[in-house]
């Protein structure tokens, strides 16, 4: 076996030598089918990352009405908390409303002054596992007692949550179609390089070579290709995030716009595995038809 | 070596290739397989290498009902088989050595035995002086010469041959006979399918005729025409 492995070993790199044009052109349309994969996944990251973090601002307020028991006010934190839909819960209380409202207008001392710390109310700020759950919670907990109103975001927090459901259905679709085209483009390359060398197959057909000694040098010859444009492909990506979006971020502070560099490895790994899947199941599809004989 | 039992072969849409043939070939005979374009002579010969099913009949190839072999067999068949084509079917960016060797390479022959085979095949049809040479780079005779030394570089018991003469001159023709002639002595079992007049009455021996499918003719020390 070990002389076998020898004959695939060496068949592979002279046939990638031989037929330098075709490594090429397979690397190089492999590399773009990925390159075009990985682009919309990257864009896809930072989009579900700034969509999750305008998400994750969306809370549910309570206020409470100023002569609420602290038994009320107890009873409103266990039910709360006791609710599904809910991931965390705080209590925000008169002193802290107004040290905040303090903060906000740390520029305008003319507006504090003139408010009694007792004005702002006490409130419990909830945070939902779900935004789109806002809606139902926020109606059963208004008009239990102690409670005074209830707010959450309403028609602009819909629209948001409308728009960024928009996004990730696009996003789905993207990266549906990229892998779709990068399955094309990458089983046709194959094909035209099996092709260009149909009367090897012929040859190694009637000499009586198995099919599988025939195959082996085919998917071999894939994976290479494979992994060099994938390899390509993650580079160019690399170089995308330090060049453009790593900038664009120093410039725009308060979106989420770069990815880590741990998630362009993780991408490659996965441009890695599709590139070698299309590439053994596209050699072995397009290897069928020259090998009934 | 070789036996047909009322063979017959019919292509879609009812094109009759072969009707009923039956003969039997021995071992280390010499036959020639005769008869116009369509006879069905190609037809004859992609069946013995199982590239086609016969509609009826039985084959026999070395003693074995070739038509009960798994499709997985089949390259095993093969390896009993060696094949020479009039258009040679040489890889033309590999070198005479190269191309013999591939035969043996591709049917997972260890290095050993490739290094010791190829070069004393390719001395055995004469051309040692051009072991490195591209195919492009040799006359029609020296690349049938090649086609034949890596047919015979497995050491196959049973040589094929379809229409080898018919790219080449009269005597390069002759030529290439010899060599499969001596092959022939050294004890393979040859059958060549010919429409070369020339080749056949030179060298009488055992034809077989075809005409329509239908075997017309088998004489043990025949010429082309009817004699």
């Amino acid at each position: 076996m070990a002389l076998r492995v020898n004959y695939f070993v060496d068949e592979t790199v002279s046939n990638l030598r031989r037929n330098v044009l075709l490594t090429l052109a397979a690397v190089s349309t492999v590399s773009i089918s990925l390159l075009l994969l990985g682009v919309v996944m990257v864009g896809g990251e930072v989009l579900t990352k700034m969509v999750s973090s305008w998400e994750g601002k969306v809370e549910l307020n309570v206020f409470l009405r100023d002569e609420a028991t602290p038994e009320e006010v107890a009873a409103i934190k266990t039910q709360t908390t006791g609710m599904p839909e809910v991931e965390e819960v705080f209590f925000e209380s008169k002193e802290q409303a107004f040290e905040e409202y303090k903060r906000m207008f740390k520029d305008s001392p003319a507006i504090t002054e003139n408010v009694d710390p007792n004005a702002l109310p006490a409130s419990y700020r909830i945070k939902l596992k779900d935004p789109n759950q806002a809606e139902p919670v926020a109606s059963r907990l208004q008009g239990q007692p102690g409670v005074d109103e209830v707010q959450f975001g309403g028609e602009a927090m819909k629209r948001l949550l409308k728009f960024t459901g928009v996004v990730r259905t696009i996003l789905v679709i993207a990266i549906v179609l990229t892998l779709g085209a990068a399955v094309l483009l990458i089983a046709n390359t194959i094909r035209l390089g099996i092709y260009a060398r149909r009367k090897e197959i012929g040859i190694m057909k009637l000499v009586g070579a198995t099919n599988w000694f025939i195959r082996v040098p085919f998917i071999f010859e894939g994976t290479v290709q494979a992994a060099l444009g994938a390899l390509v492909a993650s580079a160019l990506i690399y170089a995308g995030k330090v060049f453009g979006l790593d900038r664009m971020q120093d410039a725009i502070l308060f979106l989420p716009l770069t990815v880590s560099s741990g998630s362009i490895i993780r991408m490659f790994f996965t441009l890695l595995l599709i590139g070698i899947v299309i590439g053994v199941f596209g050699s072995t599809l397009a290897l069928r038809r020259f090998l009934e004989v | 070596m070789i036996r047909l039992e009322n063979v017959s072969k019919v292509y879609k849409g009812s094109v009759v290739a072969l009707r009923d043939i039956s003969t039997d070939i021995q071992k280390e005979e010499f036959v020639f397989l005769v008869g116009s374009s369509g006879s069905g002579k190609s037809t004859f010969i992609k069946m013995l290498l199982k590239e086609e099913e016969p509609s009826e009949g039985t084959i026999y190839v070395a003693g074995k009902d070739i038509g009960q072999l798994p499709r997985w067999r089949v390259p095993y068949l093969r390896r009993n088989i060696g094949c020479v084509f009039q258009d040679f079917k040489l890889l033309a960016n590999k070198s005479v050595r190269e191309n013999v060797a591939f035969a043996l390479e591709v049917i997972g022959r260890p290095k050993h035995i490739i290094n010791q085979r190829v070069p004393a095949i390719i001395e055995l049809v004469g051309l040692t002086e051009k072991l490195n040479s591209l195919p492009h780079e040799l006359s029609g005779g020296e690349q049938q010469r090649v086609c034949i030394a890596r047919a015979m570089v497995n050491r196959p018991p049973i040589l094929l041959a379809d229409e080898p003469t018919g790219n080449l001159d009269p005597s390069t023709s002759a030529d290439i006979m010899n060599l499969l002639e001596r092959l022939n002595e050294s004890g393979t079992t040859v059958l060549i399918a010919t429409h070369d007049h020339a080749v056949v009455d030179r060298s009488r021996k055992r034809v077989i005729e075809l005409d329509g499918g239908k075997l017309v003719r088998d004489q043990v020390r025949g010429v082309y025409g009817i004699g």
